[in-house]
């Protein structure tokens, strides 16, 4: 180790003194590939020859047919609790059953956290609020804003009533940090394919990544893959349903549009609204109402969507004043907004809503657009499968009914279901018993004691 | 008597009651001018008729014992009188104003209703309530004036103008009229002579209303319309058959009848107009058409109510969020009837809230709760007049 620092420091050195005088003798992509490969020298190094995949699948044609073989998978981790994706539900659920007390594995499909939030560039957090401005999103999802209010350039209009806009990448660095500090085991690049499961018992789950294809058991799985991946393939019923598909993206140099050349003209649609970054905004899309499941559909909606973005930019940068304006990045993720929604114990309703019913079982509290509502309580019953033991709904595939579709799916909500189905979780586990059956004033207990607001 | 119809009056002010929607329904004057112009029955019309039988009998006992003006009057004209006033000499104007409105009931505008004294005085509570919109504490005045005029001529109001007690005075010249048909013909030759009199600016009167509110037909028509409560009649008779007594207004669970103070022309001043800024008409609330002493609102079903129309919104795209990309479903969330979509444009590619014209019934839960300001993206606006 001391080596190869020595080493490394005595090329930075050198490539620096080379470049300050002028002979560009030593390229810097040379200096980096060999700063990174600690190997030998070369960029890459051999690990086997020859190999033969071990862990195949092994699918053959069989009357043509496509025919997957019985096989034993790899276990990958054995746990208490197995959070199944890494969004703002899926990372509060898990620091959450971490401190309550269990191990905790999360595994997420993209090579960050913070789902949609990040990856899909839904920077404007809304629906933490009720009518009247009051904040009902507290407990860990209020403790991610309070960290990104300590970062430099993370979160803008943080104040009392207003919708905040984040930095995606101060996001995903404090997401890192929060699952760090509670020391929850991580998987990331891992898709969630299936469930292990035991009759109507989920016992874990299915991945499949570059290490191909293995499992995780678990004694509770929380699904937080928004599309409800893990109870649908654990045999839950669920709603499937559609809505818009859109893309969002980033365009910049916003500080650089003429306002002599645009005063008086009428502002052109899809520039979106600030960021932390100045100068640059992101750009919301609702996109067509399609099916968020069916693959073709989500490639057809992705190529369709950068194909307008593109153009569209073409055509503002004509309008003159805004020639500067370009546009920084489409999402890495397609802003898929609803597919599955669970069949629970209980149903989210407007009408509750509106009547402001209060539950028994209430383990968070949700919040509207602009305070449009008032609160409306999230019953633990919305997050247990009607009949599937084991596992737990959290973030927008909670069972709701159609018309709170836009409330439940909000980042704020997100935090409140995924902070209730991690704190359940981890009370299942400790008192060994099925999360229908878990103690729930217990669970509201701990659920006070992290902060959140039950009404 | 009196003061215990008084109190009943004033019962509004005390909250949860609404004692006082009944007063203006008790004026026989309203129940049949209102009768011959909607050509209905109403909810209430029994209640002016009975009344009517009772002044048949007893003549001015309405206004002794319960009008609740006559009351005030009679207590602000002793004022006057110690004060040294007399009482002016004008001709019976009130025996005019019932000939005219008659005349214009018949063909379906009784256009002077609103004089109604019940209709007037059931405007004061408000003051109590809710006194900061102008719409409430105008139409108040009405009464104010009739109070200062009393004590400036006392009980000129009671026995030359107020068209109730006209009408209860043409009532008994009605019955006298029929018990000198009835008896023997011609027996009291002075009295033919005031009684042809009579019969004439009867005639005249009520030609001259029907005249009048036949010419104002189609001007009244063209004029624009304003939204008003469900089971409104039609907008060239509805401020006719409108006595302005604001029932409808104290009854709303969700203070969206407002008065129109003058927008839509003076014919319509004060007649009631929704407005959508803060609350809706209740999807399971038909009590205004429950009050209307007139039937200008006709009463209505829960059932009937969802059938009615009472406008359909518009979307203004420049000021609708989602025009702007944003994440907002207020509308398409609040709508009772699910009238409303968002509907994605290739060509702007935005989402846009369509409505269905067949679901919508103009309720304004939409244009309540959108939350653009100053101005609403979604406005509810009256249908053309047909």
């Amino acid at each position: 180790m001391n080596e190869s620092m020595n080493r490394r420091d005595c090329l930075r050195m050198f490539g620096f003194s080379g470049l300050t005088a002028g002979l560009g003798v030593i390229s810097t992509r040379q200096l980096f590939g060999q700063e990174v490969g600690e190997s030998s020298g070369f960029q890459s190094s051999i690990i086997a020859t020859h190999e033969v995949q071990s862990n195949r699948g092994g699918a053959v044609i069989i009357d043509g047919k496509v025919i997957q073989p019985r096989r034993e998978l790899p276990i990958l981790d054995k746990t208490d609790v197995l959070v199944v994706g890494g969004g703002p539900a899926g990372v509060v659920a898990a620091i959450a059953a971490k401190r309550a007390g269990v191990n905790v594995t999360l595994v997420e499909r993209y090579g960050h956290f913070g789902g949609l939030w990040t990856g899909g560039l839904v920077l404007l957090v809304i629906g933490h609020i009720v009518k009247g401005g009051k904040q009902v999103c507290q407990g860990i999802g209020e403790e991610i804003m309070r960290r990104l209010d300590k970062l430099d350039g993370a979160i803008i209009n943080r104040t009392a009533g207003n919708n905040p806009t984040v930095d995606a990448e101060a996001v995903k660095y404090v997401m890192v940090e929060m699952i760090e500090e509670a020391g929850v085991k991580v998987f990331l690049h891992c898709w969630g394919v299936d469930a292990v499961i035991d009759g109507n018992i989920v016992r874990g789950v299915v991945f499949e990544s570059k290490s191909g294809r293995q499992a995780i058991l678990a004694d509770v799985v929380i699904d937080a893959t928004g599309d409800g991946d893990i109870f649908a393939a654990a045999g839950a019923t669920f709603e499937h349903r559609s809505h818009n598909v859109g893309l969002v993206s980033r365009i910049g140099n916003l500080d650089r549009v003429d306002k002599e050349k645009v005063s008086g003209q009428p502002k052109p649609k899809h520039l979106g609204s600030p960021t932390p970054v100045a100068g640059i905004n992101w750009v919301n899309m609702h996109g067509p109402e399609v099916d968020g499941l069916d693959v073709a559909t989500l490639t057809r909606m992705e190529m369709n969507h950068r194909k307008f973005i593109w153009n569209n930019m073409q055509k503002t940068r004509q309008i003159p004043g805004y020639e500067h304006v370009y546009l920084v990045e489409t999402a890495p993720q397609l802003g898929v907004r609803i597919t599955r929604v669970l069949d629970g114990l209980k149903t989210v309703t407007l009408e509750d809503l509106k009547a402001g019913t209060k539950f028994p079982d209430v383990v968070g509290v949700g919040g509207s657009e602009k305070g449009d509502h008032g609160e409306w309580q999230i019953p633990y019953g919305a997050l247990v499968p009607v009949k599937t033991d084991n596992v737990l709904a959290a973030g927008r595939c909670i069972c709701a009914e159609l018309r709170m579709a836009d409330l439940v799916r909000l980042i704020p909500n997100c935090f409140v279901t995924g902070h209730a189905a991690g704190v359940a979780g981890a009370v299942a586990v400790k008192d060994t018993c099925r999360p229908r059956d878990v103690d729930i004033n217990k669970v509201r207990k701990i659920l006070r004691q992290q902060e959140a607001y039950l009404g | 008597m009196c003061l215990i119809v008084a109190i009943a009056a004033l019962w509004p002010i005390l909250p949860g009651t609404n004692s006082l929607a009944f007063v203006p329904a008790l004026s026989p004057f309203v129940a049949i001018a209102s009768l011959l112009g909607t050509r209905t029955f109403h909810a209430l019309t029994w209640l002016g008729l009975t009344v009517g039988v009772v002044t048949l009998v007893r003549h001015r006992f309405f206004c002794r014992w319960i009008c609740p003006v006559g009351l005030c009057v009679d207590g602000v004209s002793r004022f006057g009188r110690r004060l040294g006033r007399r009482p002016m000499r004008v001709p019976l104007l009130g025996r005019w104003i019932v000939w005219l409105t008659i005349g214009g009931a018949l063909v379906g505008y009784p256009f002077l209703l609103w004089l109604d004294p019940l209709a007037i005085f059931a405007n004061v509570p408000f003051l109590v309530r809710q006194s900061s919109r102008l719409g409430i504490w105008l139409p108040a005045t009405g009464f104010l004036a009739i109070i200062v005029l009393s004590i400036i001529w006392p009980r000129v109001w009671c026995e030359r103008i107020c068209p109730l007690g006209a009408f209860q005075d043409l009532l008994l010249l009605l019955r006298r009229s029929f018990h000198s048909i009835i008896t023997v013909k011609g027996k009291i030759e002075k009295k033919s002579n005031v009684d042809s009199i009579i019969a004439r600016r009867t005639v005249l009167g009520i030609a001259a209303g029907v005249a009048s509110a036949w010419v104002a037909g189609p001007v009244r028509a063209k004029t624009s319309s304003p939204l008003r409560p469900p089971g409104a009649r039609d907008e060239s008779q509805f401020a006719g058959v409108c006595t302005r007594c604001g029932n409808c207004l104290r009854v709303c669970p969700s203070r969206i009848i407002d008065r129109d103070v003058g927008q839509n022309g003076w014919a319509k001043l004060f007649t009631p107009v929704l407005n959508f800024a803060s609350d809706y008409c209740r999807e399971d609330c038909i009590r205004c058409t429950e009050v209307c002493p007139s039937g200008a609102l006709s009463r209505l079903s829960l059932e009937e109510k969802t059938g009615i129309q009472i406008g359909l919104p518009e979307v203004d795209m420049n000021v609708c969020l989602l025009g702007d990309d944003r994440e907002c479903s207020v509308c398409k969330r609040w709508c009772p009837y699910g009238a409303i979509r968002y509907v994605f444009s290739e060509t702007q590619y935005t989402l846009k809230p369509q409505i269905d014209p067949q679901k919508c019934t103009g309720c304004g839960a939409c244009e309540a709760v959108c939350p653009t300001t100053p101005q609403k993206a979604i406005v509810v606006l009256p249908n053309p007049i047909h």
